[in-house]
């Protein structure tokens, strides 16, 4: 296996408040690498670190080999990152159609160039295409006129991660992804990623509460706890490390 | 789905409208409606320059005249200290002196500013542009650059004399119908799809693997250029370039055509410095009145339809069609149930 995120020695603080620290994190290739941790823990820290939202105070991220702790977010993201939010950004004023399309022709301006799109009005047919392929893969198909922003919660999540796939990336950072579903949802949508993840041959990195998801996706699972890492290894064995019981499975 | 073609055309159609209109006023009115025609048509492409920034990138300008008069005094100035370059030329020139404006202003603003101050900044260099101005013997002062003549094209195959006010008038609205549609174009292709997202969620964008400064830059540059093409091409057809042009009050006029017009729409502005130019034009003997009229409506438009004058016409239509929808609804449901 190769690591295709390595991250070394991360510190992050906000004022006086440190949220990370010390903090070593690795990143399999093809592998499903879930955070989890209780409330404070520091996952959407370490979670925004990784995707480049914030800076680290001190230490080093490594992208397939290559440095990019002094890089902006959209910088990784032009090197194979793709990530969703928590709660889901979309542009809520198009329509879900025309969230993909600008999704792929970003990713088209970054592969060919800024004159990729050049000449065009109206999105190129292949651009369409992929588009609708998208649409079909996601279950989108009921919305697509509809503005984003008047779409139901599952549906915004999944336009987003139809989003982020159009970017074609090769790790894809999926904050809390099934945050505010209900039961049935959450399942259909473990059933989703899982089944995203083996066509697209991704690496995911989540974080999230839900165990039932934490199980159901995990190849790897980490356990931060006041900004540290506790435990990280396969998700059976981590499950019976006392320790982790202690401070964040016992709860349940 | 969205049909683009049927948008484009729909689009296109609007603009030869626009421009066939404003062809009829030379032989329905006299000199003074036909001056200030002209001045309509190029405060319509000027409130599409600020609109552009402002519904197509979500930027807020308070100091869109200092683009203006940057394009006035620049093709004054080379009216009269080289005659002899070609009049387009000329313009294009004008216009690079606003994109330059914005770009040494964006460089710096964007880097520092977001929103609200942002909006500040621009008022604030822009003043600051019209004291350089009033202050610049080479600039004229006070009195401004004046007796720039209207230009005499050559064409190669015959000339094009552009020197009466008429003549000049075509010129300026087939010129603005040009840069009006173009931008049309841009915001509805690929870029200006990309800037509206930027507008949209700045954050979302940033994270397909966008540059967001480098872009709003991008945008401020294109607004500003359009914006001093407006003014260039002014300097001709009024024979002066004044420092009124460059004073903030030229800066609300944009932001009233589309507030006036609606924000939302791309032809907003246009409606708007339409109405705008009417008013004007009504209370021109009443010092005053025009400005408690515009004063007025703004405050009436802005409190009942937030979303301007084209915005209450889409909801309209909206509603309209909403209604005959759920109509052939009803019919159907109910042919389905006597199908049974």
């Amino acid at each position: 296996m190769t690591r295709i995120m390595e991250a070394r020695a991360m510190h992050k603080s906000y004022g006086q408040v440190k949220v990370l620290e010390d903090v070593s994190f690795d990143l399999e290739e093809g592998e499903a690498h879930v955070v989890i941790g209780p409330n404070g823990a520091g996952k959407t820290t370490l979670f925004r670190c990784l995707s480049g939202e914030t800076r680290i105070n001190s230490g080093s991220i490594m992208l397939n080999g290559q440095d990019v702790t002094g890089l902006a977010g959209w910088q990784r993201v032009q090197r194979g990152i793709g990530r969703s939010f928590q709660v889901a950004r979309i542009f809520q004023d198009m329509s879900a159609f025309e969230n993909l399309i600008v999704a792929i022709e970003t990713r088209e301006r970054s592969e060919k160039g800024l004159w990729a799109s050049f000449g065009h009005i109206a999105p190129r047919r292949a651009v369409m295409d992929e588009a609708e392929r998208l649409v079909h893969e996601l279950g989108l198909e009921g919305t697509l006129d509809d503005p984003a922003g008047t779409l139901s919660h599952g549906d915004k999540k999944r336009l987003e991660l139809a989003m982020s796939l159009a970017l074609r990336p090769k790790v894809l950072m999926l904050d809390e992804p099934t945050a505010g579903m209900s039961p049935s949802d959450r399942s259909e949508a473990v059933r989703l990623i899982s089944d995203v993840r083996a066509r697209y041959g991704l690496t995911l990195l989540l974080t999230e509460h839900d165990m039932e998801v934490v199980f159901g996706l995990a190849t790897r699972l980490t356990v931060l706890h006041h900004g540290a890492i506790i435990a990280s290894g396969e998700p059976h064995k981590v499950r019976a490390d006392a320790r982790v019981r202690e401070v964040y499975l016992g709860q349940h | 789905m969205i049909d683009y073609r049927v948008r484009f055309r729909t689009n296109l159609v609007i603009a030869a409208c626009g421009l066939a209109a404003f062809a009829v006023v030379p032989f329905v009115a006299n000199s003074g409606l036909l001056f200030l025609a002209g001045l309509v048509a190029i405060n319509i492409v000027f409130g599409l320059s600020w609109n552009f920034l402002f519904s197509g990138v979500g930027l807020l300008s308070f100091g869109h005249a200092m683009f203006f008069a940057g394009g006035a005094y620049g093709m004054a100035l080379i009216t009269r200290h080289v005659p002899e370059m070609p009049f387009l030329l000329a313009l294009v020139l004008g216009a690079a002196c606003g994109g330059l404006i914005a770009l040494v202003f964006g460089v710096v603003a964007l880097r520092r500013a977001s929103g609200v101050y942002f909006a500040v900044l621009t008022l604030a260099f822009s003043e600051l542009i019209h004291i350089l101005i009033t202050k610049t013997t080479f600039l004229g002062r006070n009195d401004g650059l004046t007796g720039i003549p209207r230009p005499v094209i050559e064409l190669g195959f015959g000339t094009l004399n552009l020197t009466s006010a008429t003549a000049y008038y075509y010129f300026i609205i087939i010129a603005m119908t040009l840069v009006a549609v173009m931008m049309w174009c841009f915001q509805n292709a690929p870029a200006g799809r990309l800037l509206q997202a930027i507008r949209q969620d700045q954050m979302r964008t940033a994270f397909l693997g966008t540059p967001i400064q480098g872009w709003q830059l991008t945008a401020f540059v294109i607004s500003g250029t359009v914006a001093a093409f407006c003014g260039a091409v002014m300097v001709p057809f009024t024979q002066i370039a004044s420092p009124e042009i460059a004073y903030w009050t030229v800066s609300t006029q944009p932001i009233l055509f589309t507030l006036l017009g609606g924000a939302g729409q791309f032809w907003g502005p246009a409606v708007g410095a339409i109405l705008f130019g009417a008013i004007d034009y009504g209370t021109r003997t009443m010092h005053g009145l025009s400005e408690i009229t515009v004063g007025v409506l703004l405050l009436a438009v802005v409190l009942i339809i937030p979303g301007g004058l084209l915005g209450l016409l889409k909801r309209r239509r909206a509603a309209a069609s909403k209604s005959a929808r759920s109509e052939t609804a009803g019919e159907r449901t109910s042919e389905t149930e006597a199908g049974k």
